[in-house]
């Protein structure tokens, strides 16, 4: 296919597009335009588009604008929300990561030195509802005795972290629902 | 308090402000709002059923043209650098989105089609629509079916439209050295169909 456009084209689009083809078109360009293949299919084609054109513009059943206004509102709002929501997010991811961090050290060191305190778990049944709260403590919780002092400390760390990490878990779960 | 401030405030207040004191928020909302409510009212009113006239007959899809419209439009409100309706006028903005719109109607080309009765448009159930009962829609629609979707897009633009190559370059991301010579053949290409649609009527 020879790519050969005419140097009249522009005047016989400029004639359709104003609605001037055929009638008001002088009588040499006319001539042309039965001769030139290329200016006769111009004239051709966007005489059918503009027609084409006319007719869906007429036909075309718009919606209101504040309804697309109301949605773009919307729609901005939401991404200003998770731009701003994302650090939150990085924060939280952190914290989590290092209550593991805590909680994994603190389960290896437990190991290391064994598990001693746990034994007041099996003793948990006997102690409820006989002589309070304190008694559900362990033993040597408070005691002076070397190296365990720092066995309720540990503990109470270990709760807060297991603590903070069911918190973020709840957190996560309710933020997906 | 001037007309143009309650009109705002009332397109506002139809959203649950569930950020109102964060200036900032507010502030950057602001920053990337490429016109006001009653500009864009205004814009709308002018530049929709171009929009609509080339996504119907471009698709084939009335229904499908205006849900591309109006996401073409909320997508126009959402941009973060959008043309500037003040300094660079109305027919950047309507290029602009005339632009997203084609990237609309090529994502969703792209996209694998749909199999289910369900997901089918209404209107390919219908047995005649007023559109189709038009004469030259009647002449043009089966030709334009025929084309292939950037070659209705090139010769919509071209012809109805009335864009300049390098326009027509902007919107679809081709480039304009490629537009002039595919134009050239899809106008060779449905010249002949008409022609050839004339000829068939006139027997």
């Amino acid at each position: 296919m020879i790519f050969r456009p005419c140097p009249r084209e522009a005047e016989v689009n400029a004639l359709v597009e104003r609605g001037q083809w055929p009638q008001a078109c002088a009588p040499d360009l006319r001539n042309h335009v039965n001769t030139c293949r290329s200016c006769s299919e111009l004239a051709l084609v966007t005489a059918s588009f503009q027609s084409a054109r006319n007719q869906a513009v007429s036909a075309a059943k718009l919606g209101s604008p504040g309804l697309l206004w109301w949605r773009a509102q919307l729609r901005r709002r939401s991404a200003a929300v998770e731009r701003i929501s994302k650090p939150i997010l990085s924060a939280q991811i952190f914290a989590l990561a290092v209550n593991l961090v805590v909680a994994a050290a603190v389960a290896v060191w437990q190991a290391r030195h064994g598990v001693a305190w746990l034994t007041w778990l099996e003793q948990l049944p006997r102690n409820i509802g006989s002589q309070g709260f304190t008694n559900l403590l362990p033993p040597d919780l408070f005691s002076a005795r070397s190296g365990s002092m720092i066995s309720p400390l540990v503990l109470i760390s270990a709760l807060a972290a297991v603590a903070l990490v069911g918190g973020v878990v709840v957190y996560f779960a309710s933020e997906k629902q | 308090m001037p007309k143009r401030r309650i009109s705002r405030m009332f397109w506002e207040s139809s959203i649950p402000n569930v950020l109102a004191d964060d200036a900032a928020l507010q502030a950057s909302s602001a920053a990337v709002q490429p016109m006001d409510d009653e500009a864009f009212a205004a814009f709308y009113e002018r530049s929709a059923r171009p929009l609509w006239a080339y996504l119907a007959r471009t698709s084939g899809d009335p229904a499908l043209a205006e849900d591309i419209m109006q996401e073409s439009y909320v997508r126009f409100l959402c941009l973060v650098n959008p043309p500037s309706y003040l300094a660079d006028g109305e027919v950047a903005c309507r290029r602009y989105l005339f632009k997203i719109a084609s990237n609309l109607l090529r994502d969703h080309w792209r996209r694998p089609r749909a199999t289910s009765i369900e997901d089918m448009a209404e209107n390919l159930f219908a047995c005649a629509d007023e559109q189709r009962s038009s004469d030259s829609q009647m002449i043009l629609g089966p030709a334009l079916a025929s084309m292939r979707p950037r070659d209705r897009q090139l010769l919509w633009l071209a012809h109805a439209e009335g864009y300049s190559h390098r326009e027509i370059a902007e919107i679809t991301g081709l480039a304009t050295a490629s537009i002039r010579l595919l134009l050239f053949r899809a106008r060779r290409k449905i010249a002949r169909l008409l022609e050839a649609s004339d000829a068939g009527r006139e027997a």
